[in-house]
């Protein structure tokens, strides 16, 4: 009989603590190398936003499951759910991030003394007041309907009631709508008003995709992480191959966003809409390229077949490949507007304050796998998990 | 395969495998009900409209149609792409909701794409009436002609014909290697010498062995794997059409993902229309039932949903880019000559579907109809929103004009729900309306009883 | 040779397929199967190898998208270069609906052109049809008979497997 309950065990919180000292390291260089304020300002956000919003897709994975009723993926839905409890930390960091300078180096809009013609127009949108609210907004939603849907999947793990089920259903509606309108807003308002001059509509569903591809992704890590270590013997490779088949699919949607907005704006060529490709075109070039390599190219390639979705050594590398390809995606959409290309860079700052990031969210994600049970037996598609085969 | 017993049948009425046969191929047999001759006289009188409208369009040319200086595109370029959006919801439900295992699509699959097919092909006729001299339409394609010019690849429009040709032929063989199988089983059935030659002659030899099954079914579902990219790539390269411009309401980013969305939205809201009506003629209420009824209309919720969410954000982008040009487009649209339009629009696509949120509504076929029914209007009025309320105050507020439709274009329109469902009502006698072997290979994991009974 | 065959049917897959467990135990040949859908693990209990129409699609998908890719780069680049609208002649995001429309041509034609020619698929093909019940509601299994005694134990082993209807032919 498998161990049900995931125990974090001295090692791990040392491992973990270990990451999270490399970052605060990385944190201290920046400040004693004197990378200048835009800079280290600039990694907090990425990463505070990266990691955080890898908690919404956790949470993500299990409500638009729940209202697609499909089965095959209540073995791993505890992950998802685990996940979902860096959204409160990630939160927190990103609001002492903004509190302590990160408006002013972040966000061009805040320099009220010196708003051209066209930030003027955005004031109603672009301030302060109105900024942190909606930030507030964003957060209550997201805490409270992710707290809610964990505790309504535990319930009904205790004792397996439709009841229960209709209840994860309805909760996870609200949730996927709720996230579907404030994951647009949002990226607006933290990624977006970066670059404050410039729009582009497609923008927040670019990074939705973005973000989804890479929450999938970092759910098979985990997976394999806690089968490697003797838990969830149960997941086996027809799971994988659906996963698989998930990161297959979104990468490519991911670039056919992309290239939806590249090539439409690459060809009406008007010039307050071409200056964002300008920029990173000239000078963040390898970024730029890497970004479509990385995020479209290898995952393509790599998942095409059949057989290869479904052995564990290439579709973790892929996953691992794609949780880079991201960051590097969201590194493009930062740091040309937040630092500019004289002081941007990739260094030790940028490495290790990533590396201690991934500490703390393995840390939160234990801790919220510790909390449960890892697989929800009473839950009515669990049967249905156990026996599931995918042909293709 | 073990199946949750919490889950819905999606297959009334205690099936076996024979059963399932009689049923879906009683349609074809007999004579024609009273209202499947009703429906024809209706549509082929529309058809005729049609026919009169082409004609005087071909003898006379595009004079003959509203279409002035400012507005170069109007209820043509509407229809095309009402029809083409129409279009989407066969392969979206045959090709993505297999991907997905999506059982409950079996019941609706082969009459959704035969529904595709002929929607493309009133799609495609828009274009090729609005250049005026049809004999002149292989112009279109790269030939190597006597001028030594090939077309422009950089035209949005000429990418339009290889996706619409490629859609249309891509869908016809899915479509048509679906049927083969049931083909087989109508020429087995069939009881006259001359239908046998005939289905004969159309199921291409099948025999159903288990290596033909095998490699038929690998054959479906990469087929579904290229048409799943392929149904998002058509839509997003008719609103390339508009958006590769720079007419302020046109040029947006989200016009790709936006389009495509609600290209599904309103395909599935024609499918509703035409199933409900269909189940109920055909007797195939055990096949179709309502809770496929439901899993449309949450697809429908979905869709019109993301359609929300992108006509809110264009307008807040608008007013947030700070273009004039593209403020003004939007507050004309929403309250300018058109503005009728707009909230036809705003309350067909946003409003109603937004009702399916309560299971009573979207458990009724009633509702769905009447819902249903908003949606295909709602969804035309966008496109005409588009075209029309974008170039009817272009840039020169000295060319700006009004823009009505003629009697010749009326007629076009009508014309083509003519042959929609004149195509349609030819399909169902020809044609199995539900793919059969499909709904077998579901019936033991999704009909209503779990083991199939012994007969004779 | 010995041409002749038993048909034999079930009314049930599951009960098909453990028909074929039993008699392929007593060293039946099965020659063919024939049944009214795609029967779930059917494909494994006759020990047919997976499909290779995935490379015919692949490489007729990667032949359709160099066709339109470099057809394109040919005509703007050295057939006939015109300036659309201050573009580049060698307009690489341009190229690419066109590139990928023509990479799902060929990739779906390909793909069904080789299978209706591998199994002789074809309007108007003539097949031998066993028993045309099969395109209904019988599984037909169809196993190699050999000499007289052979036949009858095989005919035996068929009926102790639960088929039914079970036929001789020369």
């Amino acid at each position: 009989m498998e161990n049900n309950m995931f125990k974090l065990t001295k090692k791990l919180q040392t491992i973990g603590f270990a990451m999270v000292a490399i970052g605060l390291l990385a944190l201290a260089y920046g400040f004693i190398a004197g990378l200048g304020g835009d800079r280290i300002i600039a990694n907090l956000h990425l990463n505070g936003f990266y990691f955080m919003s890898l908690g919404l897709i956790g949470m993500f994975f299990v409500a638009v499951h729940a209202i697609a009723e499909s089965g095959w993926q209540v073995s791993m839905q505890r992950v998802g759910e685990a996940m979902s409890y860096f959204i409160p930390v990630g939160g927190i960091i990103m609001l002492l991030v903004f509190l302590f300078g990160g408006m002013h180096h972040l966000f061009e809009w805040t320099d009220e003394a010196h708003l051209d013609r066209i930030l003027l127009g955005k004031v109603a949108y672009l301030n302060q007041p109105f900024f942190y609210i909606r930030f507030a907004v964003f957060f209550a939603g997201w805490i409270l309907l992710a707290w809610m849907i964990r505790k309504t999947s535990r319930e009904l793990d205790i004792n397996g009631d439709k009841k229960y089920f209709n209840k994860l259903r309805k909760y996870s509606a609200f949730y996927v709508v709720f996230l579907a309108i404030t994951s647009v807003i949002s990226s607006w308002d933290w990624l977006m008003s970066i670059d404050a001059h410039w729009f582009s509509t497609l923008y927040g569903w670019y990074v939705f995709s973005s973000m989804l591809v890479t929450g999938f992704s970092v759910i098979v890590i985990f997976t394999f992480v806690l089968k490697k270590m003797g838990y969830m013997q149960h997941v086996n490779d027809e799971h994988i191959h659906d996963m698989a088949k998930y990161m297959f699919g979104l990468s490519i949607f991911w670039a056919y966003l992309w290239f939806s907005q590249y090539m439409l704006i690459w060809y009406a060529n008007i010039p307050e809409e071409t200056i964002y490709f300008y920029e990173r075109l000239k000078y963040f070039d390898t970024i730029f390229y890497m970004n479509l390599i990385v995020n479209f190219a290898i995952p393509f390639l790599l998942l095409m077949t059949r057989n290869s979705k479904r052995v564990f050594w290439v579709v973790v590398p892929v996953a691992v490949i794609i949780f880079i390809g991201h960051w590097i995606d969201l590194y493009q959409l930062i740091m040309p507007g937040a630092v500019g290309h004289e002081a941007a860079g990739i260094g030790f700052l940028e490495i290790g304050l990533t590396i201690g990031f991934i500490g703390l969210f393995m840390l939160v994600t234990f801790y919220g796998l510790s909390k449960a049970p890892l697989v929800p037996k009473n839950h009515p598609f669990y049967e249905e998990s156990l026996h599931y085969h995918t042909n293709y | 395969m073990y199946v949750s017993p919490i889950r819905e049948p999606l297959i009334r009425g205690e099936k076996n495998y024979s059963q399932v046969t009689k049923d879906i191929l009683a349609p074809m047999a007999g004579k024609p009900s009273k209202y499947w001759y009703m429906g024809m006289t209706l549509s082929s009188a529309a058809l005729v409209f049609g026919a009169w409208a082409t004609f005087m369009t071909i003898y006379y040319g595009i004079g003959t149609w509203g279409l002035n200086k400012t507005v170069g595109w109007g209820w043509g370029i509407t229809n095309f792409v009402w029809w083409v959006g129409i279009g989407h919801a066969g392969t979206f439900i045959s090709a993505i909701l297999l991907l997905f295992r999506q059982k409950w699509r079996t019941s609706i699959n082969r009459s959704a794409e035969a529904m595709t097919l002929i929607a493309i092909a009133c799609a495609g006729f828009f274009p090729l009436i609005h250049m005026g001299r049809l004999l002149l339409g292989f112009f279109i394609f790269p030939y190597p002609n006597t001028r030594e010019l090939w077309v422009n690849f950089n035209s949005p429009l000429l990418w339009d014909v290889f996706a619409i040709s490629t859609y249309f032929l891509v869908s016809l063989i899915f479509w048509y290697v679906g049927l083969i199988p049931d083909l087989g089983t109508v020429r087995d059935k069939a009881k006259t010498k001359i239908r046998k030659a005939i289905y004969g002659f159309l199921s291409f030899g099948w025999t159903g062995s288990v290596k033909q099954w095998s490699r038929h079914e690998t054959v479906s579902l990469i087929l579904a794997g290229l048409a799943a990219p392929l149904v998002l790539s058509v839509h997003t390269i008719v609103s390339f059409d508009f958006a590769t411009s720079v007419i302020p309401g046109w040029h947006t980013t989200i016009f790709p993902p936006y389009f495509v969305s609600g290209a599904v939205f309103s395909g599935f809201a024609m499918v509703l229309t035409l199933l409900i009506v269909a189940r109920k003629a055909l007797n195939l209420e055990e096949y179709i039932t309502v809770n496929h009824i439901e899993s449309m209309n949450k697809v429908i919720i979905l869709t019109g949903s993301i359609v929300g969410i992108a006509y809110i954000t264009e307008f807040f982008m608008a007013w947030y880019s700070g273009v004039e040009y593209e403020q003004y487009a939007f507050l004309n649209r929403a309250f300018g000559p058109y503005a009728w339009a707009y909230w036809i629009m705003m309350t067909c696509n946003v409003v109603t579907p937004q009702l399916f949120w309560f299971k009573k509504i979207r458990t009724s076929l009633v509702a769905t109809f009447i819902i249903s029914i908003f949606v295909n209007i709602g969804m035309w009025f966008e496109r005409f929103v588009i075209v029309v309320t974008s170039l009817h105050r272009d840039y020169l507020p000295s060319s700006w004009v009004m823009y009505s439709p003629s009697l010749v274009e009326v007629g076009l329109y009508v014309g083509t729900l003519g042959l929609f469902f004149t195509l349609f009502l030819l399909f169902i006698r020809v044609f199995p309306v539900i793919a059969i072997a499909e709904v077998k290979s579901v019936l033991k994991s999704s009909g209503d009883h779990k083991k199939t009974a012994h007969h004779e | 040779m010995n041409n002749s065959y038993i048909t034999a049917y079930y009314y049930d897959e599951e009960e098909l397929l453990e028909g074929i467990r039993q008699i392929k135990e007593k060293g039946v040949e099965i020659l063919d199967v024939m049944t009214p859908f795609p029967v779930h693990g059917l494909d494994k209990a006759i020990g047919l190898r997976r499909s290779r129409l995935t490379r015919v699609a692949f490489w007729g998908g990667t032949i359709g998208a160099l066709i339109g890719f470099l057809f394109q780069a040919w005509v703007f680049t050295q057939a006939y270069v015109i300036n659309f609208g201050g573009k580049p002649f060698f307009a690489v995001p341009s190229f690419m609906p066109v590139t990928f429309e023509m990479a799902v041509l060929f990739s779906a034609f390909s793909m069904v052109l080789a299978f209706l020619i591998y199994f002789k698929l074809g309007p108007g093909a003539k097949p031998i049809i066993y028993d045309e019940r099969s395109t209904d509601d019988r599984f037909l299994l169809i196993v190699k008979a050999g000499d007289a005694d052979e036949t009858k134990n095989i005919e035996k082993a068929l009926s102790q497997a639960g088929a039914e209807g079970i036929k001789h032919k020369a």
